[in-house]
């Protein structure tokens, strides 16, 4: 009826394989904050929850960035490029660019959005430690996970960082110029092709599939929630000042309303229908018996290509569900899980 | 005749009959945008505005339509040419006026595919709600449950489906390269479908032979993959007016806009396609401009005639305004319902006479002209004069009059004329 748009797609299975058994790339150019000035520690250390200022030059961050009502805004990942210069990775340039401008007034720091200077292409997959050796001419053997540093590619100046989006122990980053982008891709495509992998073209391959099986979270799914929703608690620094914390406190105190949980479809109808926020708009609503409203809306739905499974995200009140509870949406068979198929 | 007609010209005091409160009519809702006002205090509120607005110029687009058809009758020609030109339109639009921050467009996002995104905003601006049911590199799909553009005719939802090609292979050019959509519209409220469905497929994954652009209608090679919302689960108002959306236009790449510029930024079919494929009809000499006035003038003024042909809707006009029983038919009810238009489409104008025998404003031609299409402004105008014969009755024209640069300054009153 509603064909499996995930599961029965052998394009999108192989490029998601290609990640989870060999290696894969893809451009995943973000937009990038650059910070500078002699206050840029000081300033992102009052702008993200998380520890900033101990965060040493070539190393990176995750960090969510909030607003007064301790609600998230954005979630980052924050380099340190040098003493008093940042980048700060984002999918939310516009609202961040405003963001990090009114926040900025008193410090002694400057911030610009580089986007349109640098391209990023993101190798990811038990072999993509193999394939970056193979091209950089420093290596990657010593790298280790949020750490960057220059390195070269047939003699082109990139940065390479130890990161990714999609639960792998190995995965890095190669960010390069963009007049420079046609020839580290090419040595790159060699490289991953070599050794076995693929270039990965699907959107939904490495912006869903692959970063839900590993419990990551992707723009909507975060928007209007606070860290204590989503898990994302666990790294903030209360010893600090920063924005949003004394609303953040009093969602402390009082313990969230809601909770971020894993589910799986059971429905022996494979080709069901489930609306969810990803796709934009609210949200399959989710029912349970003994409540008269809605508990919440279905945040995610894709597929476990390594588990064969339809999964996804809901946001719900907190303590209406369980891990193990089965329960309906929209009318198809399913089951609250863990967020992680790996 | 002629000596009358002076002297009942120089009897008119170009006199503004008394509000309460004195400011009423002058746009309530211009800066706040909680509501527009009738001249007698009828308050519609913002969401109704955009409604109305949206309906009376979709109403004003199908007699464009109909106009555009009679100036080229074949199908095929007619479409081809009205999608070849909104093609090539949007596309130069996309190129020279990028907006990737707006639509949630990121870096990454190379290809056509991110177009999905400008439609699927789009459609939620112009009330046409409904939601997006995939979006990849090689397929979108997006259902439509309401369109009010659905009466206009098949030709706009091809031509519509173009425009949204154009911008998106605009927008593929701005990133590294990426695979090509083919946006087909399989499904089309015009058409008389339940739904309006978009479906973009690539050709790399969903091989189909090459078609024209004004074919882009399917079927989808991908059509097995297709989610049909039932009528049960339908919605009826766009996200920005849902609560469920806590009011906002979001998208899934967390593109969130609320309500409050949707009436500044109203688009029409006919200013957005069919008065520029007429324009280039005439370029392309399928008729002059000289009979392109003429049809489309008589083909207006008949929609307009239309709308008040029956004595119910007289009633229900005088209702909807507030007009007072001591109001009886003359020039006063017409600009009631034009000034309701004029502050539903943030359009400034300033009430030159208002009283029983002449009813004057000087509107703003670059506000009614929206998205820059100045004919508009006459489509109005024709439609007008239509209107006030079956509104009001025969003896009552509109007119436009010594408008001052910038500005169509129109005249509702009694006028003879032999040859009208």
């Amino acid at each position: 009826m509603f064909k499996n748009i995930f599961k029965n797609d052998e394009w999108k299975r192989s490029e998601h394989m290609a990640v989870r058994e060999c290696v894969g790339y893809y451009l995943f150019t973000h937009q990038l904050m650059e910070v500078t000035g002699e206050e840029a520690n000081k300033f992102l250390d009052y702008v993200f929850p998380n520890n900033i200022a101990t965060l040493a030059v070539g190393r990176d961050r995750y960090t969510t960035m909030l607003n007064e009502d301790g609600e998230i805004i954005d979630d980052v990942v924050v380099m340190r490029m040098d003493e008093d210069r940042y980048w700060v990775s984002t999918l939310y340039g516009t609202k961040a660019d405003d963001w990090f401008y009114y926040k900025s007034e008193g410090y002694d720091v400057e911030t610009y959005e580089i986007t349109e200077d640098w391209h990023m292409f993101s190798i990811q997959g038990p072999k993509s430690k193999e394939v970056l050796n193979s091209i950089l001419s420093n290596g990657v053997d010593d790298l280790k996970f949020f750490q960057n540093r220059t390195d070269e590619i047939n003699g082109i100046e990139v940065i390479v960082n130890r990161a990714g989006f999609t639960g792998e122990k190995f995965g890095y980053e190669i960010y390069c110029g963009v007049d420079d982008a046609d020839d580290v891709q090419d040595a790159i495509d060699r490289a991953v092709k070599e050794a076995g992998g693929k270039e990965i073209t699907e959107f939904q391959v490495f912006a869903w599939t692959l970063p839900t099986e590993a419990g990551f979270y992707y723009m909507r799914d975060l928007a209007h929630t606070n860290p204590f929703e989503v898990g994302l608690e666990k790294n903030i620094n209360w010893d600090k000042d920063f924005i949003g914390k004394e609303a953040l406190l009093k969602i402390k105190e009082n313990g969230p309303e809601r909770e971020m949980l894993g589910f799986e479809v059971i429905d022996e109808n494979e080709d069901f229908y489930i609306r969810a926020k990803q796709y934009g708009g609210p949200g399959e609503p989710i029912f349970i018996d003994g409540e008269e409203e809605e508990i919440g809306r279905v945040s995610k739905m894709v597929y476990s290509y390594v588990k064969d499974v339809n999964n996804g995200y809901m946001l719900v009140k907190k303590g209406k569900l369980h891990i193990g509870d089965k329960f309906k949406i929209h009318g198809y068979d399913c089951i609250v899980t863990e967020k992680n198929w790996l | 005749m002629l000596t009358r007609l002076k002297t009942r010209k120089d009897l008119m005091t170009k006199k503004i009959d008394e509000r309460i409160p004195a400011n009423s009519g002058e746009g309530a809702g211009f800066k706040t945008f909680n509501a527009v006002q009738s001249p007698w205090n009828k308050l519609m509120s913002y969401q109704d505005a955009l409604h109305y607005a949206s309906r009376f110029e979709a109403v004003l687009s199908a007699a464009v339509a109909q106009a555009y058809r009679i100036i080229i009758p074949d199908y095929a020609t007619r479409a081809s040419e009205m999608c070849k030109e909104a093609y090539a339109r949007l596309y130069r639009t996309g190129l020279y006026y990028p907006n990737d921050d707006g639509f949630g467009i990121h870096p990454f996002m190379c290809g056509s595919y991110p177009g999905a995104l400008i439609g699927d905003k789009g459609d939620d601006a112009l009330l046409m709600c409904g939601r997006c049911q995939d979006f990849g590199t090689y397929r979108c799909e997006k259902e439509l449950d309401v369109c009010d553009w659905d009466i206009v005719g098949s030709e706009l939802c091809r031509a519509t489906t173009m425009s949204l090609q154009g911008q998106a292979d605009a927008t593929e050019t701005r990133h590294r390269k990426g695979h090509k959509l083919d946006y087909l519209m399989v499904e089309a409220k015009g058409c008389g479908d339940r739904h309006c469905r978009i479906i973009a497929e690539s050709r790399e994954k969903y091989p189909a032979p090459e078609h024209e652009l004004w074919q882009s209608f399917g079927p989808a090679v991908s059509d097995e993959y297709k989610k049909f919302t039932p009528e049960e689960e339908c919605v009826a108002e766009s996200m920005m007016f849902r609560e469920e959306c806590d009011y906002h236009f979001v998208n899934g790449t967390n593109n969130e806009t609320d309500s409050s510029n949707q009436m500044v930024n109203l688009s029409t079919a006919a200013s957005l396609y069919l008065l520029p494929a007429i324009d280039n009809a005439v370029k392309l000499g399928y008729t002059t401009a000289e009979n392109a006035e003429w049809i489309k003038k008589c083909v207006l003024e008949a929609a307009g005639k239309a709308m008040f042909g029956e004595r119910y809707a007289i009633k229900a006009c005088r209702e909807w305004l507030g007009v007072p029983n001591t109001i009886g038919e003359d020039g006063r009810l017409l600009g009631g319902v034009i000034e309701m238009l004029l502050q539903s489409l943030v359009c400034g104008y300033e009430i030159e006479a208002f009283n029983k025998d002449e009813v004057i404003y000087v509107i703003n031609r670059a506000d009614l002209a929206i998205t820059g299409t100045q004919s508009l402004c006459e489509a109005h105008l024709y439609m007008w004069n239509g209107m006030v014969k079956t509104l009001v009755n025969a003896q009552w024209s509109v007119w436009e009059e010594d408008s001052p640069k910038g500005k169509m300054r129109i005249k509702i009153a009694k006028k003879i004329d032999k040859f009208m």
